[in-house]
């Protein structure tokens, strides 16, 4: 069963606290904080990128698996953060890696589902005997317009997955994806900043979408909300994966663990699946996941994961690690940004 | 006046920020200005030996040879040296070489340096080519690479940084006495350990400064032209040594090697002992580099430059049967890269010929330049002295 | 312009270091940087010793505090130096302290 064998995340020192550019802005903190279920969000550092945070959580998904890295034949990199718009991060990475030439390299944009969009192609080449192992790498350093909605949320963050076709700590027992041409989101070639259609993000873009994924997977594989241990929604703001799973019926207990974004800010591609690890760090043999990310554009990729016993021995740390942080204030963060 | 080569001359511009003179006025001037002094021409030289390091990387100029016959006229032989900052000790080595195997030749050696041209950080940045790749992409800077040795040997010997300070201290005071240095004005210990840090634990005040100037000086082995000129002191030993470009790759952390060779090589050479030695040059670069000098040529024992350093036995007028840089070394004279090495040999001409003035030390027999290329590369050591 | 050449034959280099844990041999904080590096300033210059004759230079990560002879550092990858925008970029080893 084609599946995760191990994974990595990689989440940077720096805090913000929507506080702070709320300050900036003279705005009130406590609005800001209520209406998006964000206190403070994850910032790079400013010799970091999308790139460097790829290769540490890398790192930590080929940790002790060194007889699987020999065989990975493929390796995507998904972001909306690369640090060129013309040259493989992929080749990159797997460079520092040392993963050889043998391999297929892409990269892959779609705001923030490039990662489980790659996750779905890289179950495809592994189901299909093209290989056994592939590397999979969401990592963004997302950057919002100063004095956008967007600049509360917009976070740094790498989620690194070893798939395979054997020895998987995670199943991936069905996937799906729902598309359409809906422009919530985007940013042209050239541009700094993106633009986003506001209230538009909301129901005909991530509810429509996420929706449309989860309702669709139910169906395939016939279970109903309540069969899930977990669930993991894209997190854009604190308040969005709630609303998709209530209106979805799955219940507030099932999704409150994989909610990192009040603390860690969205980190686009990253985000679903920075989640989904901290999901992982307590799911036991058999506990089954509903995951669905969501990328902006638009579309929506959904999972049904199922643990197995070798989670045990695959498991990452992350909520004490997470919780090691230093604040910065505004200045820096626009230096961190290259704003500034 | 036996068999030794002798310098016969020596002339230097002011070292400071000329912004009025360019590399090769500034040429212009210590070659008119020595060849003045020593009532000769260029155009009677055999050859010319021109020390310059940046003008390759700051101006786009190479080929010197072809632009300095342009500038001075000449068909002459011409030599360029690059040793970093060792390049004018390595030019007076190379002449030196020179009139030996051609006895009965006379050379003109002349060092300059263009270096306020460029912002700081431009100039600072071309500095950074004496030091390795790996320096260089590590964001190292001059000062960063001695900070490094200062912190290896005030770690090892057990020192604080305040025995960095009077080493510039001293300086300052001999620059005072010095009209072409670049810094007249005597500065306090204190102010030196509380001037800005540029690399910890070095401040601004430990740091040589970025200056223009040139220096020349005429160097022979023509027997009679040496008996017929009005001073003459003989260059009884030239000695280079080298090593790693590279902290990195350095035996000792706390010295360096490349003096302790060349030193070795020199007193050797020359018959001549550290205690002989009545007035030096030695390459303050950075305060720290001044401490480690004193060792590595052995002056001082080693580990012991922190505390001596502090008893100003170096200084004009301590009563010291040994005093350094008279000129204000690199510190307080300034440090126009390819002029320096040449600077200290013409300052121990002037002691050892009685024409250092307001800074003369009394009955100076013996003299010893040390020049050294990058973070010690590249070591030039010369002993001048009557024979 | 800076050279990709070069870039690429460092790669090899980068990519033995990468994850190694060594001993700081000596430091320095650097206050007055070169163009390149003014984005980072001031920034803790470290020598690492790896042991089996293998040193490096690098900048600390994350911090610029002084650094004591003997403390213990990994190699992480960081982006070393600004460049221009037109520029490959230059990626490479940087340390961070093992608490």
């Amino acid at each position: 069963m084609t599946g995760i064998i191990s994974y990595g995340y990689y989440v940077p020192r720096y805090r913000i606290r929507i506080a702070e550019i709320a300050r900036m802005w003279g705005k009130r903190a406590s609005d800001i904080e209520d209406s998006l279920g964000v206190v403070e969000k994850t910032v790079s550092g400013v010799d970091e990128d999308s790139l460097t945070m790829a290769y540490e959580a890398s790192s930590y998904a080929l940790f002790g698996q060194d007889e699987a890295r020999k065989s990975i034949r493929s390796v995507f990199f998904g972001s909306e953060s690369p640090p060129y718009a013309v040259n493989p991060s992929s080749t990159i990475l797997a460079e520092f890696l040392g993963l050889g030439t043998d391999y297929l390299a892409s990269d892959m944009q779609f705001a923030c589902k490039a990662g489980t969009g790659a996750l779905i192609a890289t179950a495809g080449l592994i189901e299909s005997g093209f290989e056994t192992h592939g590397l999979v790498v969401a990592s963004d350093k997302a950057t919002g317009r100063p004095h956008d909605a967007l600049e509360y949320t917009a976070s740094s963050g790498a989620v690194s997955l070893l798939v395979g076709a054997k020895d998987v700590a995670v199943e991936i027992l069905e996937k799906t994806s729902y598309s359409s041409d809906t422009p919530d989101f985007w940013r042209r070639e050239g541009i700094r900043y993106p633009s986003h259609g506001g209230r538009f993000t909301g129901k005909p873009s991530y509810f429509r979408h996420v929706g449309g994924a989860v309702r669709d997977i139910l169906q395939k594989t016939k279970m109903k909300p309540e069969d899930f241990t977990y669930a993991v929604f894209h997190m854009p703001n604190g308040k969005f994966p709630l609303v998709a799973a209530a209106s979805l019926g799955f219940t507030r207990k099932q999704v409150e663990p994989s909610l990192v974004v009040p603390y860690l800010g969205n980190s686009y591609t990253a985000s679903g699946l920075m989640g989904l690890v901290s999901v992982l760090e307590h799911a036991k043999k058999n506990d089954t996941i509903l995951f669905a990310s969501y990328g902006s554009g638009a579309g929506s990729d959904a999972f049904v994961l199922r643990a197995t016993g070798l989670l045990d021995e695959r498991r990452q740390p992350f909520a004490e690690h997470v919780a090691q942080k230093e604040y910065i204030d505004y200045a820096t963060y626009l230096k961190f940004m290259h704003i500034i | 006046m036996t068999h030794h080569p002798a310098i016969i001359g020596y002339y230097t511009t002011r070292f400071g920020e000329l912004w009025d003179k360019s590399l090769f006025q500034l040429v212009r001037e210590a070659v008119d200005g020595v060849m003045a002094s020593c009532r000769t021409e260029t155009e009677s030289m055999d050859a010319i030996f021109f020390s310059n390091m940046m003008g390759g990387i700051l101006e786009n100029n190479l080929h010197a040879g072809a632009k300095l016959a342009e500038v001075l006229g000449v068909n002459l032989p011409i030599f360029r040296t690059e040793a970093a900052c060792a390049s004018g000790g390595m030019a007076v080595h190379l002449a030196t070489q020179y009139v030996t195997a051609r006895p009965g030749t006379t050379v003109l050696v002349v060092g300059a340096e263009k270096m306020t041209d460029y912002a700081p950080e431009e100039t600072a940045s071309a500095l950074m080519s004496a030091a390795s790749g790996e320096e260089q992409s590590a964001g190292l800077t001059f000062p960063g690479l001695y900070a490094m040795l200062a912190n290896v040997y005030l770690e090892t010997y057990g020192y604080a940084r305040d025995c960095l300070a009077p080493v510039p201290h001293k300086n300052h005071f001999h620059g005072s006495l010095n009209e072409q240095a670049h810094f007249r004005k005597q500065i306090s210990i204190r102010e030196i350990l509380a001037s800005p840090p540029v690399a910890s634990p070095l401040t601004l005040l430990d740091c040589s400064p970025i200056s223009d100037g040139a220096s020349a000086i005429i160097v022979s082995s023509n027997k009679s032209f040496i008996k017929k000129s009005a001073h003459a002191i003989s260059i009884l030993a030239t000695e280079v040594a080298t090593d790693t470009i590279s902290l990195k790759g350095r035996g000792r952390l706390d010295e360096l090697a490349a003096t302790r060779i060349a030193s070795e090589k020199a007193f050797g050479a020359s018959g001549i002992k550290p205690r002989d030695i009545n007035v030096a040059e030695l390459h303050d670069c950075f305060s720290i580099a001044e401490l480690l000098a004193m060792e590595d040529i052995g002056f001082w024992k080693k580990g012991t430059a922190g505390q001596r350093a502090k008893e100003l036995s170096t200084m004009l007028g301590s009563g010291g049967t040994l005093t350094v840089n008279t000129s204000g070394g690199l510190k307080a004279a300034g440090h126009p890269v390819g002029a320096t090495g040449i600077k200290q040999i013409g300052e121990l001409f002037l002691q050892l010929t009685g024409q250092a003035g307001k800074r003369q030390v009394k009955k100076a027999a013996y003299g010893l330049a040390h020049n050294v290329g990058g973070s010690g590369g590249t070591a030039v050591v010369t002993i001048l002295g009557q024979r | 312009m800076l050279s990709p050449v070069k870039l690429w034959r460092r790669q090899k280099e980068i990519r033995s270091i990468l994850g190694k844990k060594g001993k700081v041999v000596t430091a320095t904080t650097v206050f007055v940087p070169t163009p390149e590096f003014k984005k980072y300033a001031p920034y803790t210059v470290v020598l690492v010793d790896f042991g089996h004759g293998i040193k490096a230079f690098g900048q600390l990560a994350d911090t610029h505090d002084d650094c004591r002879t003997g403390t213990r550092v990994v190699a992480v990858l960081r982006k070393t130096k600004e460049v221009m925008q037109e520029d490959v970029i230059a990626y490479g080893i940087k340390f961070r302290i093992i608490p």
